[in-house]
């Protein structure tokens, strides 16, 4: 009998017999998970009244020591929490906690970022009802993070002039999203022979609407513009 | 670097797809990915590959198709699609501005990362029944 090569002698509206092939047309997030996820934190947060700042940045660039540095000029006035991101160790959780504020470290082992689903179990063990502001360290990768949401109002990019002169345009994606950029270690920048106006320049090229400070965090400059710009204004 | 975690959430949803049609085989996998998604497409079939072993989704062809983000100027308006095939969009980034009046152009779209079409197999429960009527 004819196994339908050839001659079509019915024609029937395509229903999926068994073993046979079928499409399925759709529309699916890959990242659907992990977007979903960052949703229900931010909500989560939100209805606390919580804000999250997202500090993303090179190895090396500072983050831990701005956010500390931040830390000690916000804390007598906002209730702060801190999630440290990292492949691995406690060293940045312990310099934070020397601020006496509650941290929690995150280890992503083999992951080369932060994702949604590690903030919702660290948010699992931050006392929220307690609390105006979390910071979100994430780790120190320019290109894997800026994939990866988590549920925070703003981001902070944070680099160093220690990074080159060319930093900015070699990393743009990395910018796009930036509320407000630190170029950071200010104070080396003559002896690297890095002019930090020029990268602030290449920044506002990426991204005008981010702003950019220039800091030290070794002797205080700029920290309360940052503070500032992050809209977190003492009360 | 993080195509294998982009590749862990595309095989699990496949992975759920193939449940919910009952199919015992995916031949093929179509996605729309953006090319300002920092994402490696090399990567992400390789991470793809190696996930689907041993699972419903081994073999099948994973075709992307990305789509492009556009650059768009926030005085006037203007916008072009930006023509990006390879990675020395990275460096002309930054230098790009409004052939109109001048001023920086922003980047928008070209951030999709779907799947757009499963081609799969349906089940085949039971062998071909045979003429005479018994099995």
């Amino acid at each position: 009998m004819g196994v339908g090569i050839g001659l079509p002698t019915q024609v029937e509206v395509v229903t999926s017999a068994e073993g046979e092939v079928f499409d399925v047309e759709l529309e699916v997030n890959i990242l659907r998970e992990n977007e979903r996820l960052a949703k229900e934190n931010r909500s989560r947060l939100e209805g606390k009244g919580v804000h999250a700042i997202d500090v993303m940045g090179s190895v090396g660039s500072g983050k831990t020591s701005l956010i500390k540095s931040m830390i000690s000029q916000l804390k007598k006035d906002l209730r702060i929490a801190v999630i440290e991101g990292d492949v691995t160790t406690t060293i940045d959780s312990e310099i934070i906690s020397s601020e006496g504020v509650p941290t929690v470290q995150v280890n992503t082992g083999k992951e080369c970022h932060l994702d949604a689903n590690l903030i919702r179990k660290a948010l699992d063990r931050i006392p929220l009802d307690r609390l105006d502001l979390i910071f979100i360290e994430n780790v120190g990768n320019l290109i894997c993070p800026a994939e990866f949401p988590l549920g925070s109002d703003r981001r902070l990019v944070v680099i160093s002039v220690t990074e080159g002169p060319y930093m900015v345009l070699k990393h743009p994606m990395m910018f796009r999203d930036a509320a407000v950029v630190a170029i950071n270690k200010i104070d080396v920048a003559a002896a690297m022979g890095v002019d930090p106006d020029k990268l602030s320049a290449d920044v506002a090229r990426i991204n005008p609407r981010a702003a950019t400070v220039h800091t030290s965090c070794r002797n205080g400059t700029g920290i309360a513009e940052v503070i500032e710009k992050l809209g977190l204004k003492k009360r | 670097m993080h195509e294998l975690a982009v590749a862990t959430s595309l095989t699990e949803a496949l992975l759920e797809l193939v449940k919910e049609h009952s199919s015992s085989k995916v031949l093929e996998v179509h996605l729309k990915i953006g090319k300002l998604r920092v994402l490696s497409i090399d990567q992400l079939k390789f991470s793809y590959e190696i996930l689907s072993k041993g699972t419903a989704l081994e073999g099948s062809i994973l075709q992307v198709e990305e789509t492009p983000g556009y650059a768009r100027c926030t005085n006037c308006n203007y916008t072009e699609k930006l023509e990006i095939d390879d990675l020395s969009f990275h460096f002309s980034l930054p230098q790009i501005t409004c052939p109109r009046c001048g001023v920086n152009l922003i980047l928008e779209g070209g951030d999709e990362c779907l799947i757009t079409r499963v081609r799969m197999i349906a089940p085949s429960a039971t062998p071909v029944v045979s003429m005479n009527g018994h099995d």
